[in-house]
């Protein structure tokens, strides 16, 4: 019987509980160790009351004989007796510190005052009014097992089963309006040695036979040895999923469709390996955009582009070979570029981009960039651009 | 080469946008050679007036360079950038910029076409408005007017409709959104076509470069654009920044107007630098297939022949009943004769007389001197205490027409330091008025001249050291901790970012490149205008209309207009403006006249307070200031006893020589010396000894200062005046060094020692940045009189003048009421069933009258409801309810009252009061239940006794001051090895004081030097700490409210300084006062119990010098 306590404790009844262990201080002993062994430091205090044991432990701990209940928390101040801090501040005003003063004032003209709240706080902590631990429900588990009475090795056989068990747990996932990120299934063969299949989804589901088709691969590569006698099947990792309308159209489908794509992938290259272009605020080219698993964030749409045309494919700089003596801020007649060489043909620009000044970023210390779409006589559309300051010249990307 | 003249320029006068101030952007259109630059701010010429301050600047520049090569300063000042050091009045100039601008002196500085660039709310164009001629301004002013009056404060409402009616005479640039992204673009043709139909041969449509690569492609289109619309094209840069360095700064600018962080400005920031100020060459690459555009700009420039000295400033024609405005003064100036001198006036005062309205026919000023006098009528009628200050005292007339108080024979005048031909400088009257009334004088003269005529100057705030750093930290993605440990570690409004070793101080790694890029962006902002706001006081009155001379906005205050300028582009325009100054000893005096009035039966006015008595002379001998008007400062106190003033010019000169002038000028402890007669007045012969005589030999005042130059020196009176105000507006040693030489060698020729001749030039120096005119002097004196008179004779009466009228002054409350005690005064507590909202007076069996403290003593007390309380309270109240029944005061209030003990009268303890206030919920009665429902009988609570010590602490909490004890009373068990403050006097050698800290001074006069009072039960100490010693204690000197101070007593006369070697913060031992138990003496915890505020009592426990902060405020001058 525990239960969470404000934002920092927990509360256990442990009515009948102590002479097992010998005493409350015993009991608290052992617990100490206990929680110490686990890495945790805590104060706590045993009493009769819910109010005074979570007054107690906050303010030194201790335990509390039988009926000196008074004596223990009459010291402690008023704060102490779960009271918001407003209150706590205008009771000290008139001078009403610590609980033994306020005990000892009649009841009504302090609820008049303060409200019922604190004279409900007061008479709980003193035990004439009962408040009894209501522990939290656990969570659910998704998990289901079937146990076979004939083992089987028939690749068929175990999706067959793998299908009664999804339907059984998706069921359950429907239930709680969950949907499942990670599955596991476990297969028990008769030797007693155990095969485990895991997937991911790239987004929270609970449809049996979507599951099912990314099930497929890995059962394929299980070794059944003598056969397989029992099965469970496992969601260990959950996302909220409301129940969805059916049929909400071609636009739903096709993000099925697109997530089912991304599960298979992402099942195969790793999540983190699934990735898709975002769109960034920034007016420096190569940080416009940003790459994130395809898995874990959601498309979105590039916004109205302003401003002058980008290429088609940008890659990080690379160095273009001008003639020794191009020392200019136009661009080159002739250059180099990956082995080849090509001729200028038209040129406009320059589109000037300063680099962001409160950003250090080492691409960019040789200052601001002078962008020239440059059309070469040999066909490539390519973007240039040159570092004024040291007069480099550097391609960037490719028109189409 | 073409010349190209720059159309479209923004500075930071469109707040929060431009990105160099417009002294910059001029100097650097003059080093880059433009023909011409316009300052075209959104919806506003508020910048207008300093670009072209700084022109002229540039320009005089240019003719002394010719003179003397070799110059190296020659830019003109930024004054935004100026700080005025609030204890010493002294402006700081920051060090020029490392680039001093390299300006050919071969060019002709470029012209300004003061302009505006006009928004729109219902239109994508942008217009730039540029007035061709005077009227083209007023119309535009007019218009802008129109505009801002309209909208709330900050904004302007313009639309299509508006530009089209009031345009003519100007040039029009249309800035129609760029032409490769925009959709609209049959609109757009529309307006502009719509304009150009409107105004004929005024339209022109602006294309700016933008540097993205496509700059040909949008010129072309904007070419097509000119030909269908037939608004020929010119070719405009849209400045934001006069270098492209300031990128960063206007990007910061950019995230403080949308509210983001640097992170995430995403693609509003600046792509590049380009938006700076170009050259002629840069912008002819840019336009080279389109000359005629850039030589358009030439034509437009050439035909914007405004220019502002244009502006004819006509005051308004003081006539009346078609006598005029001369005749009206002379007959009032004669009436004042007989006024102010009923035995017949002399005959010097007649010729004065004579002799100033003669000049003032002259200059044409006599309609300046009716509005004052009217002004001062007005107050008059309404019992509105006034006096004039300034320069105004000086002349005859302003004495007789009763705007001044000072005496003709008891000053030496001179008419000359207030108008003179050579100077063709208006006059300047300002008018103190009493604090709290000033608001009705304002309305009437709006009322008097409409709002049409009439407006409030502006007041540019600026970005300050701390403001700076807050937004600016913000804006970097700082940390809270991070910008709070920044401004922290300013003191006051200092004028220059946290340099490295402050920030190493308050464990900020000055290698981070965030905080040191931070750091530089601070130092770039500050200075940075912020908004406008209201001037104190200064109004600009016009014949006609005043918004066709500049544009008139709503204030924040209700009923308020204010026009875009400040009070020194109005007088570098010729504006004549009135002060209508607040000051809050008036307040203090009206008050304490009526209150004589009411109870001694004593009728007084400024004029007739009974002259030179001696027992007051003798109460300021003895330093007995506190609270008196101007000799309270801490300075002023510890001159008093060295100074030993006997007679009214005693206290002129008293007030005149604490100031930067003379202290910087060395002049102070010759003066004493030879008033205390250790030392011999040389005699510097007659000439000058009639400029100085009456001071000992010594300049102190302003007009001394310029007499010297001419008398000593050999200056023209009107190349002293030239120096006097080379001095106040260009303080840098290239300019002043010629006339420190003329004037040093000047001194040398006519026999005068070396060092004195120094003397006189530091101090002329000084008074450059601050020094009083004797007349301004004088006209303090006499309200430094008029206060110690009261106080002498009535010490309750004047406490009660100056409670009534906080804020105001030196001391807080709790310093005022102690003095007060000290002087044999009663002072009774708040009580619901004795005071009122003032403090009062209550007659004492002995004939005598004690102070009742009002409710205004009590924090968060409203008026209303003291008001309530006093008109329902009959007999009295019997118990904490009846004040919620009859007087109809919400609980709040009564808590705010029970927590001022003002029930105390009841028989009622605070605690019992706070008790009784808490159990009435409802902000109201309920109508049917009456005192004897089901709440009536209650049974009895007792509620634990408070300690004297947590009685004192509440008293502080609510009344900020205590009438039982004084803190270090209640802690002086503890601190057994402290000295009495009143036992400083017998001590000598190291001792030990502890005090709480009433104020803290660091004077710009004094070179760090920190100045705190200490106070404790017995009295006041004065310490002095060095800035060295400041180094090491720095934390306890700023922060402390308890200090525990060692160190060595040095003595000077009377006065007793404490020069700290040591010093503990002690703040933390006032939180003890507040445990239920006394204190205990060991310092332990007797019963040791958790106290009731340590850390686990939730999130009311604070640090103990925050709490100490909260209870014991000091005010701090910085």
């Amino acid at each position: 019987m525990v239960a969470v306590d404000g934002a920092d404790g927990l509360i256990a009844d442990v009515t009948g509980v102590p002479h097992l262990f010998g005493g409350d201080a015993e009991l608290r002993d052992d617990l100490h160790a206990k929680l110490e062994h686990a890495g945790l430091g805590v104060v706590s205090a045993i009493a009769e009351t819910r109010g005074a044991a979570h007054a107690l432990a906050r303010h030194g701990g201790g335990a509390v004989p039988e009926g000196e209940l008074m004596a223990a928390i009459g010291r402690l101040p008023v704060s102490a007796l779960r009271i918001d801090s407003k209150t706590g501040e205008a009771l000290s005003r008139m001078g009403l510190i610590r609980i033994s003063d306020l005990a000892a004032q009649p009841r009504a003209p302090l609820a008049r005052r303060f409200g019922s709240g604190l004279v409900r706080r007061l008479d709980q902590a003193l035990g004439m009014q009962p408040e009894p631990v209501a522990p939290a429900a656990e969570l659910p588990h998704f998990g289901v097992r079937i146990t076979l009475p004939e083992p089987i090795g028939l690749q068929a056989d175990v999706m067959a089963g793998l299908s009664r068990l999804l339907e059984r747990l998706c069921g359950k996932l429907a239930c709680h309006h969950m949907g499942a990120r990670r599955l596991r299934l476990v297969l028990h063969r008769v030797d007693r040695e155990t095969a485990h299949v895991e997937i991911g989804l790239a987004r929270a589901m609970r449809d049996p036979e979507r599951i099912a088709a990314l099930f497929a691969k890995g059962v394929d590569e299980v070794e059944a040895g003598f056969g397989i006698d029992a099965m469970r099947l496992s969601a260990h990792i959950t996302e909220p999923l409301p129940p969805e309308q059916m049929g909400a159209g071609p636009n739903l489908r096709h993000e099925d469709a697109l997530a089912d794509l991304f599960s298979r992938l992402g099942n195969r290259l790793g999540f983190d390996h699934v990735l898709r272009l975002l769109p960034a605020r920034s007016k420096i080219p190569e940080r416009s955009f940003l790459l994130a698993p395809a898995a874990y964030s959601e498309a979105e749409a590039p916004p109205r582009r302003q401003g002058p045309e980008r290429p088609i494919i940008i890659f990080p700089p690379e160095p273009v070979m001008t003639a020794a003596f191009h020392q200019s801020t136009t661009p080159p007649a002739r250059f180099r570029w990956r082995r080849m060489q090509f001729t200028t043909l038209r040129v406009t620009g320059p589109e000037r981009i300063a680099p962001e000044w409160w950003f250090d970023d080492p691409a960019w210390r040789s200052g601001l960039r002078d962008y020239w779409k440059v059309e070469t006589c040999e066909g490539p559309r390519l973007w240039l651009f040159c570092t004024p300051q040291v007069s480099n010249w550097f391609a960037q990307g490719e028109f189409a | 080469m073409t010349g190209y003249a720059e159309l479209c320029v923004t500075s930071n006068f469109s707040f929060l946008r431009g990105a160099s101030h417009p002294e910059e952007l001029v100097t650097r259109a003059a080093e880059l050679g433009l023909a011409s630059i316009a300052i075209t701010d959104r919806n506003s010429v508020a910048g207008v007036v300093r670009a072209f301050s700084a022109l002229k600047e540039l320009g005089r520049i240019r003719e002394e360079g010719l003179a003397d090569v070799g110059h190296e300063t020659n830019a003109p000042m930024i004054r935004s950038q100026q700080v005025t050091d609030h204890s010493s009045r002294q402006t700081i100039t920051p060090d020029p910029q490392e680039n001093a601008p390299q300006i050919s002196s071969d060019t002709p500085l470029p012209r300004l076409i003061p302009g505006t660039r006009i928004v729109l709310i219902d239109s994508t164009i942008d217009w730039l408005a540029l007035p061709t001629d005077v009227a083209a301004w007023g119309r535009l002013t007019r218009l802008l007017s129109l505009g801002k009056r309209r909208a709330e404060k900050g904004q302007c409402h313009l639309t299509r409709k508006d530009l089209l009616e009031c345009c003519s005479g100007m040039v029009l640039v249309g800035l129609p959104p760029d032409p490769l992204e925009a959709a609209h673009k049959l609109d757009v043709r529309g307006e502009l076509q719509a304009m150009s139909r409107a105004f004929p041969g005024q339209c022109f449509l602006g294309a700016a470069p933008v540097y993205d690569g496509r700059d040909q492609i949008r010129i072309n289109r904007l070419g097509q654009l000119s030909q269908i619309t037939g608004l020929p094209m010119v070719a405009v840069g849209e400045v934001m920044m006069h270098r492209s360095a300031r990128r960063p700064l206007a990007d910061v600018l950019t995230c403080l107007r949308e509210g983001c962080t640097i992170d995430n400005i995403g693609e509003r920031r600046l792509t590049n630098g380009e938006h700076r100020l170009k050259s002629a060459i840069e912008m002819a690459r840019m336009f080279h297939r389109y000359p005629a555009a850039l030589r358009r700009t030439l034509e437009i420039a050439d035909r914007c022949a405004f220019r502002l000295d244009d502006l004819r400033y006509q005051y308004p024609d003081e006539a009346q009943d078609g006598e005029p405005a001369q005749d009206r003064l002379a007959r009032l100036s004669r009436e004042g004769l007989h006024w102010r001198y009923p035995k017949g006036t002399p005959a010097k005062i007649v010729a004065r007389m004579e002799k100033e309205l003669r000049l003032i026919g002259e200059m044409n000023y006599a309609s300046y001197f009716l509005t004052v006098h009217d002004i001062v009528a007005f107050a008059r009628s309404k019992g509105i205490l006034c006096q004039g200050r300034g320069s105004a005292a000086n002349s005859v007339v302003c004495y007789l027409l009763g705007m001044t108080e000072v005496p003709p024979e008891s000053i030496t005048l001179i008419f000359e330091r207030f108008i003179s031909k050579e100077r063709g400088e208006p006059p300047d009257i300002d008018v103190d008025f009493e604090h709290e009334r000033r608001e009705e004088v304002i309305q009437w003269i709006y009322e008097r001249y409409g709002r049409k005529r009439a407006g409030l100057t502006a007041t540019v705030i600026h970005f300050r050291s701390r403001a700076a750093i807050r937004e600016v930290g913000k804006v970097m993605g700082l940390s809270q901790d991070v910008i709070a440990r920044l401004s922290s570690q300013i003191w006051g409004w200092s004028s220059s970012a946290p340099g490295e070793d402050r920030l190493r101080d308050v464990g900020i790694d000055p290698a981070d490149t965030r905080v040191t890029l931070t750091a530089r962006l601070i130092g770039e902002i500050i200075g940075f205008p912020r908004h406008l706001s209201q001037h104190a006081g200064g109004f600009v009155i016009t014949h006609g209309r005043l918004d066709e001379l500049c544009p008139i906005e709503n204030a924040a205050m209700d009923d308020r207009t204010v026009i875009e300028w400040d009070k020194d582009d109005i007088n570098a325009l010729g504006l004549l403006k009135v002060d209508i100054l607040a000051l809050g000893m008036l307040t203090c005096i009206r008050k304490a006249f009526a209150l004589l009035a009411e109870f001694r039966g004593q009728h007084l006015t400024l004029a007739n307070v009974p002259q030179e008595d001696p027992v007051v002379y003798d109460m300021l001998c003895r330093a007995d200031a506190i609270g008196v008007f101007q000799v309270e400062s801490r300075a002023q106190l510890n001159f008093l006893p060295r100074m030993l003033p006997r007679k009214f010019y005693d206290l002129v000169c008293e007030v005149a020589i604490i100031r930067p002038g003379p202290i910087q000028g060395g002049m102070v402890h010759p003066f004493i010396n030879r008033r205390q007669g250790k030392e011999r007045v040389e005699d510097l012969g007659p000439a000058m000894m009639e400029v100085l005589g009456r001071t000992y030999g010594v300049p102190l005042f302003q007009e001394q200062a310029m007499q010297i130059a001419v008398v000593a020196a050999g200056f023209s009176a009107a190349e002293a005046d030239r120096l006097r105000r080379s001095l106040a507006t260009f303080k840098r040693m290239g300019t002043i060094g010629d006339f420190r030489d003329r004037f040093i060698s000047g001194m040398l020729a006519r026999g005068h020692e070396a060092d004195f001749a120094q003397r006189c030039f530091a101090q002329i120096e000084g008074f450059g940045s601050y020094g009083f005119p004797e007349s301004h002097a004088a006209s303090f004196a006499r309200l430094v009189y008029v206060s110690a008179w009261l106080k002498c004779h009535h010490p309750e009466v004047f406490t009660c003048g100056l409670l009534n009228s906080q804020p105001m002054g030196f001391y807080a409350p709790a310093q005022l009421v102690r003095d007060a005690r000290d002087h044999g005064v009663e002072v009774r507590p708040v009580s619901v069933n004795h005071s009122l909202w003032d403090c009062t007076l209550e007659p004492r069996t002995d004939g005598k009258l004690a102070l009742r403290l009002g409710f205004r003593q009590i924090k968060g007390m409203r008026k209303e409801d003291a008001t309530w309380i006093v008109v329902a309270r009959g007999n009295g109240y019997p118990d904490v309810e009846s004040l919620w029944r009859r007087a109809g005061v919400r609980p709040d209030a009564l808590e705010r009252l029970a927590e001022g003990d003002a029930f105390a009268a009841l028989g009622l303890s605070r605690r019992e009061a706070l008790w009784a206030a808490r159990a009435l919920r409802a902000p109201k009665p309920l109508p049917l239940f009456g005192s004897d429902s089901e709440g009536g009988a209650e049974p009895e609570v007792i509620l634990p006794a408070m300690t004297l010590g947590q009685e004192v602490i509440e008293d502080y909490l609510s009344l900020r001051h205590s009438l039982r004890a004084h803190p270090l009373e209640l802690l002086r068990p503890q601190l057994h090895d402290s000295l009495p403050h009143d036992r400083l006097p017998t001590e000598t050698g190291r001792v030990k004081v502890t005090g709480l800290v009433i104020t803290r001074q660091r004077p710009g006069t004094a070179a760090g030097v920190i100045f705190l009072t200490l106070e404790d039960e017995t009295g006041v100490s004065n310490v002095v700490v060095w800035s060295k010693v400041y180094e090491t204690f720095r934390n306890a000197v700023i922060a402390g409210r308890l200090l525990r101070v060692t160190g060595r007593i040095e003595r000077e006369g009377q006065v007793i300084h404490l020069i700290a070697e040591r010093i503990e913060d002690l703040s933390s031992m006032l939180a003890t006062l507040r445990r239920p138990s006394p204190p205990d003496v060991n310092g332990g915890n007797n019963d040791g119990t958790v106290p009731p505020d340590s850390k686990s009592a939730g999130n009311s426990a604070r640090h103990p010098r925050e709490q100490a902060k909260k209870l014991f405020p000091s005010r701090d001058f910085h």
